[in-house]
């Protein structure tokens, strides 16, 4: 658990809480049957969201290490930690290749 | 087989969007709505990180169990201990001209 995790858990649970919100001004400013000034106010509301409310700042990180490279998203591991738990038997149905 | 008209396939594509409740939108008009169309992602999201247990939240949460956090206690002695000898952290600068920054060389 370093501070890029916790600022990762940050955003996660800033898009959680602005989720609905955010679609609802999406959907406004995106339309193009509205009119522009309407589609404007929309957008400008978009502007005013935090950095923390975006579902792109949202990365997956290594839930073991914390790591944000080389990330298997299956398994929400790095591969490092991947191997080390795959060897010890601790995934299912994940063998080492051998032929 | 004769040829059907396009305004009867218009018209029973029409139909279609209305049984099926479906947006009728034949010129492609952008209408915003596939941002209301798909899942909401945020609940999955936010539950990527597995719950992490800690003696300190477990006490946080219940104060009447008394838990003692013992690597939390044993770090606030250190301090207090280097505290005592002058060794602590010094004090938060109120200004500018007190920050210690100013006097460092470089």
């Amino acid at each position: 658990m370093n501070a890029r995790v916790l600022r990762d858990i940050k955003a996660r649970i800033g898009v959680k809480d602005n989720e609905v919100l955010r679609k609802a001004y999406l959907y406004v400013a995106r339309n193009t049957t509205l009119p522009p000034q309407v589609r404007h106010q929309a957008q400008l509301q978009l502007n005013t969201f935090g950095r923390y409310t975006r579902p792109t700042t949202v990365k997956n990180r290594c839930i073991a290490t914390g790591r944000g490279r080389g990330i298997m998203s299956e398994f929400g591991l790095c591969r490092f930690q991947f191997r080390l738990k795959a060897l010890k038997g601790d995934l299912n149905g994940v063998q080492k290749a051998s032929w | 087989m004769a040829a059907v008209s396009s305004s009867r396939v218009t018209a029973l594509l029409k139909l279609r969007s209305t049984i099926f409740q479906t947006a009728w939108n034949p010129t492609g008009i952008r209408t915003g709505a596939k941002y209301l169309r798909g899942n909401l992602r945020g609940p999955a999201m936010a539950n990527y990180y597995p719950m992490q247990l800690s003696i300190s939240k477990i006490a946080g949460k219940y104060p009447e169990l008394e838990l003692c956090d013992e690597d939390e206690q044993e770090r606030l002695d250190d301090v207090a201990s280097r505290k005592k000898r002058g060794k602590g952290a010094p004090k938060k600068a109120k200004d500018k001209s007190q920050s210690r920054r100013l006097g460092k060389r470089r």
